[in-house]
This record gives structure tokens, sequence and C-alpha cells, in this order.
């Protein structure tokens, strides 16, 4: 049995229509009759997929910080930049909160989303759970919409178009993982709904 | 006394934790799951929400009147706003780039701030809710974008350091930029859309007297 089956009654979150749990299938989702927001989903093999998709994650988050970031050359004039520098940047030039807010949303969200969701799949793929784990998953969906490493890219493309007149920027090893970490890290959010999160954080045997 | 729709789980009591989505009576206090506080409606959300949205619009002002870039180069220093960067694009032929920019930093907030103030006031009248709620689903996924000058900023302080030659600093507009930005997402964070079904239900049905 599906543990997203496990309570009898599905309320929506956006109007509160009270509604039976429906049956959905691999594949399928499930949308509120009345307000059409999205409810359910049933991705296929979600906890594995999710597991490996954070792996990855992980993996090539390490890589984007070990790397620098863009390398700029103007003249004989060279400097670099890595991940944590654009924050730390700020920070020199006296701006603490903007170089915390900046650090928040590339670094300390994705560091606590890839490390959560290690923390609570990797056990539950032995059907064991960890101590912390209803504290850690509530952390880890309430820093979803903090994360902004998507729109960060989209920063740094527009930077490159921004300096092309004034000096050469090249990119580094740590950009091209990034994207890679963008589109696992997105990945793996979407392949596991917060609801069957926590219908098998609550019976990890099943 | 509040009045919900028939239909809807609050009439029987029952709460949606808003952390982990299981429906429990009210009456438990808290979710037996996750331990999260029950409530039947988010607490004061109009008055967080109207909160929150004024800060921004205050915000707004120094934000875009403020620089948020300072250019220091052999040909001279320069200092740029949001919307003087995104007529520094339009001028040199970046029509892509300037759109992107001034989607991101002017239309998405400025539309953010609209669409709040309209949902707080459909919270009381209950017309169109589902177009509302479509529209307050959107103004969650936008708002982030937003923080894409913020970041460029960030980008180009970290990268260009190259003493007397060219260097970059960050302005105070940013820093209020970036907390409209912040205002926002913590008032679309603040409303609860069910109290627009809820006006709905009222609207539909008057309490008889």
């Amino acid at each position: 049995m599906h543990p997203a089956h496990f309570t009898q009654q599905l309320v929506c979150p956006d109007c509160d229509a009270l509604l039976e749990m429906p049956d959905l299938r691999e594949g399928e989702k499930a949308l509120c009759p009345r307000c059409i927001s999205p409810l359910l989903t049933n991705p296929r093999n979600s906890l594995h997929r999710t597991a490996a998709l954070a792996m990855a994650a992980a993996l090539l988050f390490v890589v984007s910080n070990c790397f620098p970031f863009m390398t700029l050359e103007a003249g004989f004039r060279h400097s670099q930049m890595s991940l944590w520098q654009s924050a730390s940047g700020l920070e020199a030039e006296g701006y603490p909160y903007l170089a915390g807010a900046v650090s928040i949303f590339i670094l300390a969200a994705p560091t606590l989303l890839i490390g959560g969701l290690l923390y609570l799949l990797l056990p539950l793929l032995w059907g064991r759970r960890l101590p912390g784990a209803v504290t850690l998953c509530r952390w880890v969906l309430a820093t979803r919409r903090w994360n902004m490493i998507e729109v960060f890219l989209l920063g740094a493309l527009v930077s490159l178009l921004k300096l092309g007149k004034l000096a050469t920027l090249t990119l580094g090893i740590s950009f091209w993982a990034f994207g890679g970490l963008i589109i696992c890290l997105t990945a793996a959010l979407v392949s596991i709904h917060p609801r069957e999160l926590w219908a098998r954080l609550e019976m990890p045997e099943s | 006394m509040k009045a919900f729709a028939p239909d809807s789980a609050a009439a029987r009591g029952l709460a949606l934790c808003h952390v982990c989505y299981l429906a429990t009576p009210v009456n438990a206090g808290h979710c037996p799951r996750c331990g999260s506080r029950l409530h039947l409606r988010q607490r004061e959300s109009l008055q967080r929400t109207w909160a929150f949205t004024i800060a921004a619009v205050v915000l707004y002002f120094p934000a875009n009147l403020l620089p948020v870039l300072r250019v220091e180069s052999f040909t001279g220093d320069y200092q740029n706003t949001i919307l003087g960067g995104v007529a520094e694009f339009w001028q040199h032929g970046d029509y892509p780039v300037a759109l992107i920019i001034f989607g991101a930093s002017v239309v998405i907030p400025v539309l953010k701030i609209i669409a709040i103030s309209a949902l707080c006031l459909a919270s009381r009248t209950g017309r169109r809710a589902r177009t509302m709620t479509r529209i307050y689903r959107i103004t969650e996924l936008i708002g982030r974008w937003s923080m894409v000058d913020i970041f460029v900023v960030a980008i180009l302080v970290g990268v260009v350091q190259l003493g007397s030659t060219l260097s970059i600093h960050p302005g105070a507009g940013a820093l209020s930029f970036a907390a409209v930005v912040i205002l926002t997402m913590f008032a679309a964070m603040s409303f609860d859309p069910r109290l627009i079904w809820d006006a709905a239900a009222r609207a539909e049905d008057p309490p008889q007297l």
C-alpha cells in the first residue's frame, strides 16, 4: 500500500475543501475540484529517485564550492571569484546584511536542503528513521522557498553581459557544476511530495 | 462569529496541519504527527500581510531612488540605480537582458504588491475565489526572481577586484531592494487563501439574524 493513503481525509491547503483521499496510480496527480490547486502527486519510484538526485546534488555542490566560479581579465590584471566570494565581497564592502542574505539564499539553504534530504531519505531506503527526523523535515520543507540558486545563475548570466564591454569574463568549473546542481536539486524536490515524505517518516517500516 | 463553507474542513472542526498536511480535529491542540500547533486559519493573517506589504511599499522608494551599484574606472566614476541599469542595457541594444531585468526588478515587485493587496480585499468580499487562489499561487512562485539584481551586484562586486583600474561597490539601494523582495515574500507567506473561500461562502449564504 502506498504510504500517502495512510490518512483517509485530504484537505486542500488553499481552499480548505474536505475531500476523500484519491487512489492515485504512479505518475498521476490530484487537483482540488474546488480551487484547482495541485494537491497530491505520486511520482514513480519517488524515494529512490529523490535519494539519487540528492546524492548527485551533494557532489555537484561540493564541486561548485571548490573551484572558481568566474575569472575576470582586463589588460594584464586578473581576478577570480569562487561562489562564497560573491557573499564575502559584499561583507568586505560594508554590507553585512546583504552578504548574510546572499549566503543564506545560495549557500545555507542548498546545504540544508541537500543534507536534510540525504539524512531523511537514505535511512528510509532501509526502513529506518534517524533521531531528529521530524524537526529536520520541518526545516527542510520551510527552506525550499529560500533556496534561490536558479535566480543566482540568471544573475551570473546578466553579469557576463554587463561586464562584457569592460573586461573578459570566463566561466569556471564551479559555474557548470552549479548549473547541474540546479537541475538535480530541483528534480529532487519535485520528485517527492511533502505529504508522502511525512507519511513515510511516520511509518518507516512500510 | 466566523462562518466557514459547509464543505470545508473547518466546518467539521478539522484543521490541516500547516507543516505536515495531516487533517486533525483542531481541539487536539497539537498535530499528532509533527507536533506543530493547530489552527483552523493562519493567525492574524490579514494584519501580518498588510504590515509586511506596507513596509515593502515604503522601502520600494529608496530601493529605486538610491544607486545599487557604483563603478570606479579609469574612464570615470558612475552610479547605477535599478532603472538606470535597465536603461543602460537598452541603450547598448541588449533588449532581451533589459527586458529580463525590467521584468524581474520592476514589474514583478509592483505586480506582487498589487496582487497581495487585491488578495487581502478579496478575503473580505469573496469574489472570484478561484481566480484569486490562482493569483495567490503565482504570487508565491514568482517573487524570488526579483532577487536577480541583488545577485548581479554580489557577483560584480565579488569578481571585479582590479585595484585602481576598475572597482565596483554596492550601493544602499541594493540593501533596500533586497528588503523589499524579502518583505513581499513574508507577506505572501502570511496570507491565508482559505479566507477568500470563507468570505465566498458568507456572501453566498449570509448568516440569518
